[in-house]
């Protein structure tokens, strides 16, 4: 394994996040900072607690795993397509890195940025009291799991896309709207049969209540089904883009 | 030091869809050579270079860089080779001591030998003034200067430099040109395609010409100079005589 190889770049990607730290934590962290506010200061206030929980310790956790999403999906979809922007990709290729090694450079690169997004958001969800942690290692699991799955996304993209528009179109047609209707805001014994039914084949549930459970033991969810799915994904998205680097899909000529 | 050519390539070819890049390419650099490969513009050089370092993947046929095959055992092969590209493909942003300090992370030089062969070369190319200065803001001989360094940052044992001096100014190209006599004279195996025939004829001990993705002449310096002739004289006329066939 090229341990060092691997560690310049994830060292270059946290360079790269400082070197835009308004786009990449400053922005994130106030967006998080006003969901909690209104959702918890505001809104919350007002709404009965779920099963003995405060709203906002319900909605916390999908604000942080929608800050999540979002920071690995931009990490690893602008540094790749940025590198393939300027053939910077280059020096990756001809450096001494397996595919899988580019895999888990690129994914730990954007899972870094994501967790370091994560740990800034935590503490502004302690200064609202709106954090607990039932179980940690559950918790880190959840994270992890879902920075890689969208930092993964993010590589496919960066690799597909042929424009800085469509760079978003995963983003602004998929990722954002399968976020809000996977019951981050709202519990799905709000909604009626149909769209309930219809909220349990969202993969997004299965996010939003894994990271929920970790963090204040409620769960919606059948988490057996919760955990196939995050770990089919990882998976499936893995073998995805290490078959993609090795058949140099546009990236080799 | 093994008994293995420096590189051997055997019946490359390169297909972009029906064009082909390189058709069946053939020809063995032993090690210590100084090697020209002349062309003209989209003969093929630059494809059979990104073939050798892994930019570009062959179609048909194998390439060794000293005996170690590039799609076999790449991750072996690619130690062993320095490209110096002929467009910047580098992140602008970056400074001159961050690209070789990124590069050779990523060909696995700890940190401290990395950051000694940093300032060894920063200094061998004049570049301590610049070595913060971000790439976009430097000139062009500033800017291939930085691109050298970076090639040269793990020691290579083949280096590529495919246009070199391309934007550098008539001092800094003599100087460069010192320094690359020096390294060969080192033994460093080096491939240099230039379109400035009097750096060939300066530097090279072995040339190839390469045009419509073939192999057309091949020899050394002195079978390109014979009776009198430069090789600008002589390539010219392959040239020609090609294009009449």
């Amino acid at each position: 394994m090229n341990w060092i190889g691997l560690y310049t770049m994830l060292r270059r990607e946290i360079q790269r996040t400082f070197r835009v730290v308004i786009q990449t934590l400053v922005a994130p962290v106030i967006s998080a900072a006003l969901y909690i506010f209104i959702f918890g200061s505001v809104i919350g206030t007002r709404i009965d607690d779920f099963s003995g929980v405060p709203y906002i310790s319900f909605v916390f956790p999908g604000v942080l795993m929608l800050s999540i999403i979002n920071a690995s999906f931009a990490s690893a979809s602008s540094s790749l397509y940025f590198m393939r922007f300027t053939r910077g990709i280059e020096e990756i290729l001809i450096a001494p890195f397996s595919y899988v090694e580019m895999l888990v450079g690129f994914v730990g690169s954007a899972v870094t940025r994501a967790l370091l997004v994560a740990f800034l958001i935590l503490g502004v969800g302690m200064l609202f009291g709106a954090i607990t942690l039932v179980h940690p290692l559950w918790f880190v699991f959840y994270i992890a799991a879902i920075a890689a799955i969208f930092a993964m996304l993010g590589i496919i993209i960066a690799l597909w896309a042929e424009s800085f528009e469509q760079l978003q179109v995963l983003n602004t047609f998929v990722i954002t709207p399968l976020t809000y209707l996977g019951g981050i805001f709202y519990s799905i014994t709000f909604l009626p049969p149909l769209a309930a039914s219809l909220t349990r084949a969202n993969p997004f549930f299965y996010f939003a209540d894994g990271v929920r459970s970790s963090m204040i033991g409620y769960t919606e969810a059948d988490s057996t089904i919760g955990l196939v799915v995050i770990i089919g994904l990882v998976v499936f998205l893995g073998g995805l883009v290490i078959h993609l680097f090795r058949s140099g899909w546009k990236i080799r000529t | 030091m093994s008994n293995f050519p420096a590189l051997e390539i055997k019946n490359l070819v390169k297909k972009y869809g029906e064009k082909v890049a390189v058709d069946n390419i053939s020809l063995t650099i032993p090690k210590g050579s100084f090697f020209g490969l002349l062309g003209p513009n989209g003969a093929g050089k630059s494809t059979t270079i990104h073939s050798i370092t892994g930019i570009t993947q062959p179609t048909s046929g194998q390439i060794l860089v000293d005996g170690v095959d590039v799609v076999k055992e790449y991750k072996l092969a690619r130690t062993k080779v320095g490209l110096s590209p002929q467009e910047f493909n580098v992140d602008i942003f970056a400074t001159p001591e961050q690209l070789m300090d990124y590069m050779g992370g990523y060909y696995g030089i700890p940190h401290d030998i990395r950051k000694a062969r940093i300032d060894e070369l920063i200094k061998r190319f004049d570049l301590e003034e610049h070595r913060k200065v971000k790439f976009q803001k430097l000139s062009g001989g500033l800017k291939r200067r930085a691109m050298l360094g970076r090639a040269l940052i793990h020691t290579p044992d083949l280096l590529i430099l495919d246009e070199p001096t391309a934007g550098v100014d008539v001092m800094q190209r003599h100087d460069l040109w010192a320094y690359l006599k020096e390294m060969n004279e080192g033994g460093k195996t080096i491939i240099l395609t230039s379109h400035y025939l009097e750096e060939i004829q300066y530097l090279c001990n072995d040339i190839a010409i390469i045009n419509h993705g073939r192999i057309i002449a091949h020899g050394t310096k002195e079978e390109f100079m014979k009776e009198g002739k430069s090789i600008e004289q002589t390539y010219l006329e392959i040239i020609k005589s090609e294009k009449t066939i």
